[in-house]
């Protein structure tokens, strides 16, 4: 069994492949020059990724052995008359086939022919409270997509700066579902958008069951996003992007920051923390991690766990560092390479 | 109709598989680059942007002339020329 860690960095995507998960082997600069925003495999074994360029746009290419790459023909875009720009993909969903992308400016594009032409869900990209949408600091950006597995037609989209939507039929029709969640910009006419999530992550066996780190702290919702309550016992800061679940043991790893204001590391020490209980209590992660005058951070793509036992969890900063830990997060290692500012990290296993 | 020889900056080689050099039959500088969003509609995404326009960092080269200084794109094209897309220089 080998695993395989893709980091996509501001200036191209990097493979790191290894046996025991002690040693690794690198590979790359791949798509150099570009930024790798989002990855994801599809269950025939394709690689997707997201290359975006400041003066060339953005793409999504595929791969089998993550060497030989061809762009998507048909990818998602936004027409000219929607007056949108698709500048960047925030997430890559593959799922039985059927693949999501959800993309700044906010929007989810959708593919039922393994990638090869996509089309908009206009339910989401024109809801009704589109007009009242507005860009946080990272953009206006559709960064997280969940879809139920036992129920497909179930799915998730957090926009930042706008909230959490669910769909509870394929994609048709969306709802905002952030009750519990206080907003961060409220609109005059849409009360119920205005919410800045960050990130989620889900139960794999109950998909009502998911985890929010929102600008404004941490949360949980067990009826799909109906209601969100606060779970923050333990953490420093409710303040955060990254947060990642360890499919086996649905253990949450989250980097907690020193407030929106700031946006550090708190008191200089580079923390992960971890909950083992469905996020009743945190607990900080240290062993290996920097933790005098650390002043990097985890872009909220830029962790991920490999589902083995222990997990394995993977995360690269803002400075370039991939840190790695074999053993469900209980200690850390660097690998001994200095990266371009990491976009996202994605690990899989082989064999 | 003319063969005019399309070079690309190394940048978009992943776009177009490792090719950055192509040639196409075109009549006018217009018609070379709607040759190249028919053919190469890939390539054509990271040059226009969604309204069609060179995205705001891409230049087009006529041989020596940079096309943006054209009244129009309606220019006569002739065997041998070349059109070099470049990146701008640009930021600091």
């Amino acid at each position: 069994m080998s695993v395989i860690i893709i980091v996509g960095t501001a200036k191209g995507g990097f493979v790191f492949r290894s046996n025991d998960r002690r040693s690794w082997q690198i590979e790359g600069p791949f798509f150099k020059g570009w930024k790798i925003t989002a990855v994801t495999r599809a269950s025939d074994g394709t690689f997707l990724i997201g290359a975006a360029s400041d003066v060339y746009g953005a793409a999504i290419h595929t791969s089998r052995d993550l060497k030989d790459w061809r762009q998507v023909p048909q990818g998602p875009a936004y027409p000219k008359e929607s007056e949108r720009e698709l500048t960047q993909f925030w997430k890559l969903v593959a799922h039985d086939g059927v693949y999501y992308a959800g993309v700044s400016e906010a929007g989810l594009f959708r593919s039922e022919d393994h990638g090869e032409s996509w089309q908009p869900l206009p339910g989401l990209n024109d809801h009704e409270t589109r007009k009242a949408w507005v860009p946080g600091a990272g953009g206006l950006c559709a960064h997280s997509v969940l879809v139920d597995h036992a129920n497909p037609k179930r799915l998730w989209c957090g926009i930042s700066a706008v909230g959490v939507f669910r769909s509870d039929d394929g994609g048709a029709t969306w709802h905002p579902k952030n009750d519990g969640v206080p907003v961060i910009l409220e609109d005059k006419e849409f009360s119920e958008i205005g919410f800045c999530v960050h990130a989620l992550a889900q139960d794999p066996d109950n998909a009502d069951v998911i985890y929010r780190q929102d600008h404004r702290g941490m949360f949980r919702t067990k009826n799909g996003g109906d209601n969100w309550e606060r779970i923050e016992t333990g953490l420093p800061s409710g303040f955060g992007f990254p947060l990642v679940l360890d499919r086996g043991t649905k253990t949450l790893y989250a980097a907690p920051l020193e407030s929106d204001e700031y946006r550090l590391p708190i008191e200089g020490k580079f923390q992960i923390f971890r909950s083992r209980n469905g996020g009743d209590a945190w607990e900080p992660l240290t062993n290996g991690l920097p933790q005098e005058h650390a002043y990097v951070s985890v872009l909220r793509g830029a962790m991920d766990a490999d589902h083995l036992t222990p997990c394995g969890v993977y995360a690269g900063t803002t400075s370039g560092d991939v840190y790695i830990s074999n053993n469900g997060g209980d200690d850390w290692s660097a690998l001994p390479y200095r990266l371009p500012r990491v976009q996202c990290v994605a690990a899989f296993v082989e064999g | 109709m003319a063969s005019v020889t399309i070079r690309l900056p190394s940048a978009l080689a992943v776009v177009m598989e490792g090719t950055l050099q192509f040639s196409i039959e075109a009549q006018t500088l217009r018609d070379a680059l709607d040759e190249i969003t028919r053919h190469h509609p890939k390539l054509a995404l990271h040059l226009f942007n969604e309204e069609g326009i060179f995205r705001p960092h891409v230049l087009c080269f006529l041989n020596e002339r940079n096309t943006r200084w054209l009244d129009d794109l309606d220019v006569p094209l002739n065997k041998g020329d070349t059109l070099r897309f470049m990146q701008a220089v640009s930021g600091g």
